[in-house]
């Protein structure tokens, strides 16, 4: 693993309008290329906030960024095509097929033709959708509505995929064939940064997590590092309990 | 539905006007209840006057007995009828009299006659004649049938007026000979329609309606792509495009090509149906004007500022319903405001102020200029750059909105 960060995080901050408290407050990450990184949090920890501030989709309040290089504040379209997002929303337009729906989004991040279309072929084959691609979406299955949201994320073959609870929702089928794929495109050198509250799939995928809450980073390492460093808890749902607390979050 | 719906739209609306144009014109489809209670000339003047003008059928009998003042007002009361004329009995004769004493007068100023005795005679109370309303009568229509029976009534007392002169004149003259074609009408009433165009175009209900609708049509735009906003925003699809390599406005942009084609295509339908389709129902056929380039420009700024407005509308709603009550109520407000129901000579000085700042105001003012006067792509030209700046407006306030304020990237 090269130690030069494909993502360096530098004390950012982020606070909506109207809000007291920020959402992710002065947190610094290194993220290093070919890594499985996990961004673990309660509901309203800043983890969503945290990757979108990294995708662009927002400015923080303060800190930098950079990703591959380039200065989220000055580059941000040049990172962009770098990046692959899938949003942990079904981000798909319901009344277009599947195949309609992947060939806009290529189109959008400039892929036309041949090249466009034998690429959505090879996806759909992949994950099991080749029957079902003339089919609108808003038709399609929890699971596949999933696959469909994954492979827009990877049409373009980013460098760095930022995945916000790509499994939640879904029959454990599709689970392990969106986590099987992600871990084959992995070993080819992709770097992905990983959102998730399933503590058991974050341990077995991640190679490093970063445990989020109130907007602060509290644990940062190897989910089996950070679980060894705790004797008393066998697992990493048991460290996160641990770190964040039982009580329930909005 | 986006084309369907508006064809249907200016099919019906301009039956409905020609319909109405019509039973003031030509078909006598108003049926008008007449009371003779005078059974003399003026009457029967005024009765022939409606039915020569061909715009009113007179019924003086209901189910075979003739009408009466309160078996008339009982079937206005009733909304049977629109309207019923009472004629009080004597009307000719006070008229003759009063006309004879009027003329008796005028001569007695001239010393003929007897002018110590006609100077001590009062003229006869005037009588009324009573015409009962249905309370849904729009005004419009009051006007018209009221001016109708005025004009048969001075008709006919100028008439009878000439003929006392003439008669008072040769009772004390002897020797004066009436003239055989003493009164001769001197005002005729030529309708002219001053265009930029070489043949005249009489204005129709096809080139007033498809203009009118078209234009509201087009800003009706405004509901699907707000929704279609909206729903990308809260289906995140449109997360997902802010996370690709493109802008913001880009985006907008594309957009705005999407709908820009959409209200093109849907102009074209209509302009088409006005063409092709009115003429099926036995309505006047729409003429396109003298310059189609000018046709194309004015529709393409009126699209651009529909869309424009469905942009910051879809940006700023927060809601699928606060998008939909707002945007279309907006549209039916700017609508009624810019004239396209009510023509703006007849509104109120205020709202004719009022109305200059409509951007439908601007279009129908342009489309107008085009389908009316004949007008060329110099003449739309104002029109046309309010519109442009509408839309650069709308689509400024969209992204600054967006860069400032929308949740998304604050």
């Amino acid at each position: 693993m090269s130690r030069k960060p494909i993502i360096e995080i530098r004390e950012l901050t982020k606070i909506y309008t109207g809000a007291e408290e920020p959402a992710v407050n002065s947190i610094s990450l290194e993220i290093f290329p070919g890594e499985i990184f996990g961004l673990l949090g309660p509901n309203g920890a800043g983890k969503t906030t945290t990757i979108s501030i990294l995708c662009g989709l927002f400015p923080a309040t303060s800190g930098n960024v950079t990703i591959d290089g380039l200065d989220s504040q000055t580059d941000m379209v040049k990172i962009k095509q770098v990046i692959g997002v899938v949003p942990q929303d079904i981000a798909l337009y319901p009344t277009l097929s599947g195949r309609e729906n992947l060939t806009f989004f290529g189109n959008m991040y400039g892929l036309h033709g041949s090249a466009l279309r034998d690429k959505i072929d090879h996806y759909l084959t992949e994950f099991g959708l080749e029957k079902h691609a003339g089919k609108a979406v808003g038709k399609y299955s929890g699971g596949m509505k999933r696959r469909v949201n994954l492979i827009a994320g990877l049409l373009h073959d980013p460098k760095i995929i930022f995945l916000d609870e790509p499994t939640v929702g879904i029959d454990v089928q599709s689970r392990v064939v969106i986590l099987e794929y992600l871990m084959e495109i992995n070993k080819k050198g992709v770097t992905i940064i990983y959102t998730s509250h399933y503590m058991e799939e974050a341990e077995q995928l991640c190679s490093r997590v970063a445990i989020i809450d109130r907007g602060n980073i509290i644990a940062l390492g190897n989910p089996k590092e950070l679980v060894a460093e705790q004797p008393r808890f066998q697992n990493l749902e048991n460290v996160f309990i641990h770190l964040t607390g039982k009580d329930m979050r909005d | 539905m986006l084309f369907i719906m508006p064809v249907v739209l200016i099919v019906i609306s301009s039956l409905m006007q020609e319909f109405g144009w019509s039973s003031l014109t030509k078909d006598p489809t108003v049926q008008v209840l007449f009371v003779d209670n005078d059974h003399d000339s003026l009457s029967l003047k005024i009765k022939s006057g409606f039915r020569e003008s061909q715009s009113f059928e007179v019924i003086d009998r209901l189910n075979n007995n003739l009408l009466t003042d309160s078996t008339a007002k009982n079937a206005v009361k009733r909304g049977e009828y629109l309207v019923a004329i009472v004629v009080p009995k004597g009307a000719t004769s006070t008229m003759r009299a009063n006309v004879r004493l009027s003329v008796a007068k005028t001569l007695a100023g001239f010393g003929i006659g007897n002018p110590g005795l006609v100077n001590g005679i009062v003229f006869k109370d005037s009588v009324d004649v009573k015409i009962y309303f249905d309370p849904t009568v729009k005004k419009t229509f009051k006007n018209a049938l009221i001016s109708s029976i005025r004009e048969n009534y001075y008709k006919f007392q100028t008439d009878w007026v000439f003929k006392t002169f003439n008669q008072e004149i040769a009772l004390q003259m002897p020797m004066y000979k009436a003239p055989k074609d003493a009164f001769k009408e001197i005002l005729h009433f030529k309708e002219e329609y001053p265009s930029y165009r070489e043949v005249e175009l009489i204005p129709n209900t096809s080139q007033h309606n498809v203009p009118a609708w078209t234009i509201f049509a087009m800003f009706f735009i405004v509901i699907p792509l707000t929704q279609s906003m909206i729903q990308e925003r809260e289906g995140g699809s449109l997360f997902r495009l802010l996370t690709m390599p493109v802008s913001y406005m880009t985006l907008l942009m594309g957009k705005v090509g999407v709908y820009l084609v959409v209200c093109m295509m849907q102009t074209a339908a209509m302009l088409l149906a006005g063409i092709l389709l009115l003429p099926l129902f036995g309505l006047p056929m729409l003429v396109l004007g003298n310059d189609i380039l000018a046709l194309f420009v004015m529709s393409m700024v009126v699209s651009m500022a529909a869309v424009g407005y469905g942009l910051m509308i879809g940006t700023i709603a927060k809601t699928h319903q606060q998008a939909a009550a707002f945007g279309s109520i907006s549209v039916i407000i700017l609508a009624a405001v810019g004239g396209l129901w009510v023509p703006i000579y007849l509104m109120a000085p205020f709202m004719r102020t009022i109305a200059n700042l409509s951007p439908l105001n601007w279009a129908i003012t342009g489309y107008y200029s085009i389908f009316l006067r004949g007008g060329n792509l110099i003449v739309i030209v104002p029109q046309a750059i309010k519109l442009l700046l509408f839309f650069l407006t709308t689509v400024s306030i969209t992204a600054l909105y967006y860069k400032y304020k929308s949740p998304l990237n604050n």
